[in-house]
């Protein structure tokens, strides 16, 4: 039977007691928990100092005297081995310490919990050292404020607060009373003791981690914590509300974190927080029962800017005139709206630290520049690569509205400005400095961000293994992700053998498109080459010389690929079956509409090329060749489209360049016409006409201005007199078929430049010609409105006054 | 962004826009944002009788994902431009891809 009666007999429960070294346990326990700090051992010879040998030790012979003799005295009894008997109840403490954990698993719950589970403890515990605890560096020895201690007495009505009983100090009586139960208790049941009756608690051994909660509340006198519980305020909070003065000195919490409390609540409750209204005065006069402390006046709010007079009591406020009195109130009753909204939103005040605001802006900074992708480039051209038809538009049309494109640089920037100034503002602020340095890391995190999300763009995409894509991440300038089709590996060869297909083809719709699409990638660049034109070099400066040359370098290589791009130079295949590359080329809308922009970047002679390769293949020409009818048959919508295009998007190109070609290249023209084309077939088509008209008007221009050689005028003479001759049969078929069918004037400009070039007596000849269609044109227009008829009057008279005639003489 | 840019050059005009829902409104376009919600102001529901409870909005936001078409003035398109505009993203998307 051991001292208290435990049996201590149970099987394999072996304990700190049961071990012969039983400090062997802590040193190996320190030992690893030394490992990482310092494996210096400390040798005894090297530190020691050898004090201890200059001790006196002769004087020992009154020892007996002292300490009494040894020898005759009784046997020494056992009532001294504390050791040996606390080692029979060691396997109680270990059992005493697993249950109290498990009652308690966690610090915050531990009010909760009273000893009702007792009897759950059965299973097999771990071996314990009973030292574990110190094992743990954040341990706090128990403390525990007994309040009974300083005369306070228990508050019985904060039984919610209250761990039930657990700090009653039993007296020597209950505790043995307690004892001899639960020993009785063990006996009967043949269990180990721990079965404690439900509601007593272990008076002996005090939990090691005692919620430290009720303790302080304890503190506290009741009063205010019954008038903070009464409005609801959870005891989390209440704690942040206290100052830390409040305390009674010697509990004041320990400088380490209890372990039951959140941190962020202690950090606010060492420094007021400082949107909180009403604190500092509610705590200031503990004794008082909130509730009735008198509503503040509102002077003691903000006073100083208050243009009210100051009112201190109610009879004051009587004495007002009745008009300032309404204002007063009025005003008064605001500021109660504002204090109480404050006072509501002050529940959630230090919930989030400043740090912690701080690091959710400084997350959301973040996203915003890897959002951006590159922030600070407001660089002309990355804009005008994003937003290219919007800028261009602007500048063509006017912006619509005020700029709306604000750099996202500058956006970020101005954000940040922004918290800063925030932050700033709270000055007088323990921690000023504190927050500048912040704002100083995060702009400079901020920075690091830009440039980490510059200098690696390619971490926009994801390519997970195996998978026939990728998936680029959305930004705010690609909100949508995308799924990129990963291009084969042989992408090269692919290209080539493209390549190949479309120099066998050079005539399907499709490798014809793509040329096309392939001149207009030519132009693009070429037109993006003039934007970087660098200014006109200084003679004086080697270095822009430098630059320009370099640029003008740049600017033949392109030429060169537009002009191949272009095909004009492919051989000229006579009679074959499919048209010429540039033809073709010229045979669709895109093609039509893109040559004003090629005229623009190419020279004279490339401009000449193009002409001629035209007029040799006039009637080829899509306009020219859809443009033939049969008798009694209109054109369709589709061809009139493709000649009015023509006429609008390539004529003036061409006449642009005829207005100033030499003479001797028209006369070539004029040559090449005859001799390459079927001269009847293209002058019935309005296309073919025009461009004779601009020829013969040219060569007229040239004469009248005198610059004519007489050897090119005779040239220019004979050419003309075939392609007279050739016309000559036709003059009347070159018209639209019926009179009624609209424009004719282009027909009457041709007549009027043959005629003004031609020689009296082909006049003659032209005029009998055409003679028929004159008076049908001058009789249509009279039954015409009067408007529309003067015009088809005019048209003819432009012809009739080239051979010196009017429409007024025909009466 | 080609959307987008092309979007924003028609702030302040009238365009119709068709939901997915087959509701057609016709308003003035004060904004666009680069998911292509769309800002109207001055609304007019077309086949009102369909959707009397549209007949007091004067105004609205329509996210982007529920637009089937938008109709919009011919006169201010610049064709000539926009389809450089294509070549160009086309050109940026094909950079990209690669």
């Amino acid at each position: 039977m051991s001292f208290f009666g435990f049996d201590t007999t149970l099987p394999n429960k072996k304990g700190f007691f049961d071990n012969s070294d039983p400090f062997a346990e802590v040193a190996r326990a320190r030992a690893a928990g030394q490992q990482d700090d310092d494996d210096d051992a400390i040798d005894f010879e090297d530190t020691y100092d050898g004090l201890g040998d200059q001790l006196n030790e002769d004087q020992d012979a009154f020892n007996d005297d002292t300490f009494g003799d040894v020898g005759e005295a009784a046997p020494v009894g056992k009532d001294f081995d504390f050791f040996g008997r606390t080692a029979q109840v060691a396997d109680a403490f270990g059992e005493e310490q697993v249950r109290y954990n498990l009652q308690y698993p966690a610090p915050s719950e531990g009010v909760a919990e009273t000893t009702t589970q007792t009897n759950a403890v059965q299973e097999p515990k771990p071996k314990r050292t009973g030292y574990e605890k110190y094992e743990d560096p954040g341990y706090i020895p128990d403390l525990q404020a007994k309040s009974s201690v300083w005369g306070v007495s228990k508050k019985p009505e904060e039984p919610i607060y209250e761990p039930p009983a657990a700090r009653r100090i039993l007296s020597l009586e209950e505790v043995e009373a307690q004892l001899r139960q639960s020993s009785a208790r063990s006996t009967l049941l043949a269990q180990p003791p721990v079965s404690l009756p439900p509601g007593i608690p272990e008076p002996l051994y005090p939990p090691q981690q005692m919620p430290l909660l009720p303790e302080i509340f304890s503190q506290i006198p009741p009063e205010i914590l019954q008038a903070q519980l009464a409005k609801g305020v959870p005891p989390a909070q209440l704690l942040q509300h206290l100052p830390q003065p409040m305390v009674p000195e010697p509990y004041s919490l320990p400088p380490q974190a209890p372990p039951g409390i959140p941190l962020h609540l202690l950090q606010n409750a060492n420094f007021p927080p400082q949107h909180m209204v009403p604190p500092p005065q509610r705590h200031a006069m503990p004794p008082r029962p909130l509730q009735q402390q008198p509503p503040l006046p509102p002077q003691a709010l903000q006073g100083a800017n208050n243009p009210m007079p100051v009112i201190t009591n109610p009879q004051q406020l009587m004495q007002l005139p009745e008009e300032q009195r309404m204002a007063y109130l009025l005003e008064d009753a605001k500021r109660a709206k504002r204090n109480h909204k404050i006072f509501l939103l002050s529940r959630f005040n230090g919930l989030m630290t400043p740090q912690d605001k701080n690091f959710i802006t400084r997350i959301q900074l973040q996203q915003l520049v890897a959002a951006a992708g590159n922030v600070g480039d407001s660089d002309p051209e990355a804009v005008l690569a994003e937003d290219f038809y919007y800028q261009v538009y602007s500048q063509i049309r006017g912006a619509p509205r005020q700029h709306p494109h604000q750099p996202l640089g500058h956006f970020a920037q101005t954000y940040l400005f922004q918290t800063g100034n925030r932050f700033g503002g709270h000055g007088g602020r323990r921690n000023g400095q504190n927050a500048d340095n912040h704002m100083q890391r995060m702009q400079q995190q901020v920075q690091r961000a830009v440039e980490a999300a510059k200098a690696k763009p390619k971490n926009k995409q994801l390519i997970i293994e195996g998978s026939l894509g990728k998936i680029s991440f959305s930004n705010a300038k690609a909100p949508r992700t995308m799924l990129n089709i990963k291009r084969p590996e042989s992408s090269e060869g692919g290209k080539t053998a493209k390549k190949a297909q479309t120099d066998l083809s050079l005539t399907d719709r499709k490798s014809i498109l793509n040329s096309i699409e392939n001149v207009y990638n030519n132009l693009m660049a070429m037109e993006d080459m003039e934007r970087t034109m660098p200014p006109p070099p200084d003679e004086s400066d080697p270095e822009a010389i430098q630059r320009h040359m370099e640029w003008r370098q740049k600017v033949r290589s392109l030429n060169q690929k537009l002009w191949q791009a272009l095909k004009v130079m492919e051989p000229i295949v006579p009679n074959a079956n499919t048209p010429h590359p540039f033809i073709a080329f010229l045979s669709y809308p895109k093609g039509k509409k893109a040559i004003p922009r090629i005229f623009r970047q190419i020279d004279q002679e490339q401009r000449v090329t193009i002409l001629t390769m035209i007029v040799v293949h006039l009637d080829t020409l899509d306009v020219v060749r859809r443009s033939q009818l049969a008798p009694g048959e209109s054109l369709s919508l589709d061809v009139r489209e493709a000649v009015e295009l023509f006429s609008q998007a390539v004529m003036p190109s061409l006449l642009m360049y005829v207005s100033e070609a030499p003479f001797n290249i028209i006369i070539g023209l004029l040559g090449l016409v005859i001799a390459q084309t079927h001269v009847q077939t293209v002058a019935k088509t309005r296309i073919g006409l025009g461009i004779l008209t601009m020829m013969l008007s040219r060569a007229e221009i040239v004469k009248e201005a005198g610059q004519a050689e007489e050897r090119d005028w005779q040239q220019w003479v004979e050419k003309f007199n075939v392609l007279f001759d050739t016309l000559e049969p036709i003059f009347a078929d070159i018209f639209p078929a019926s009179i009624n069918a609209g424009d004719d004037m282009y027909v009457w400009q041709f007549l009027a430049a043959v005629g003004i070039g031609a020689s009296p007596e082909q006049q003659q000849r032209l005029v009998i010609a055409v003679k028929d269609r004159v008076m049908e044109t001058v009789n249509y227009s009279k039954t015409l409105p009067p408007d529309m008829g003067s015009q088809r009057l005019g048209n003819v008279n432009l012809f009739m006054r080239a051979i010196g005639l009017d429409v007024e003489l025909l009466g | 962004m080609l959307f987008f840019s092309f979007f924003k050059t028609l702030t302040n005009q009238t365009v119709t826009i068709e939901l997915k829902n087959d509701i057609r409104i016709r308003g003035t376009l004060k904004s666009v944002d680069q998911y292509l919600n769309i800002k109207l102001d001055d609304v007019d529901v077309l086949d009102l009788d369909k959707y009397p409870h549209l007949s007091s909005v004067k105004n609205m936001f329509i996210r982007g994902s529920v637009v089937r078409y938008v109709m919009l003035p011919r006169s201010e398109v610049d064709v000539g431009l926009l389809e450089d505009a294509t070549r160009r993203e086309a050109a940026n998307q094909a950079g990209k891809a690669r």
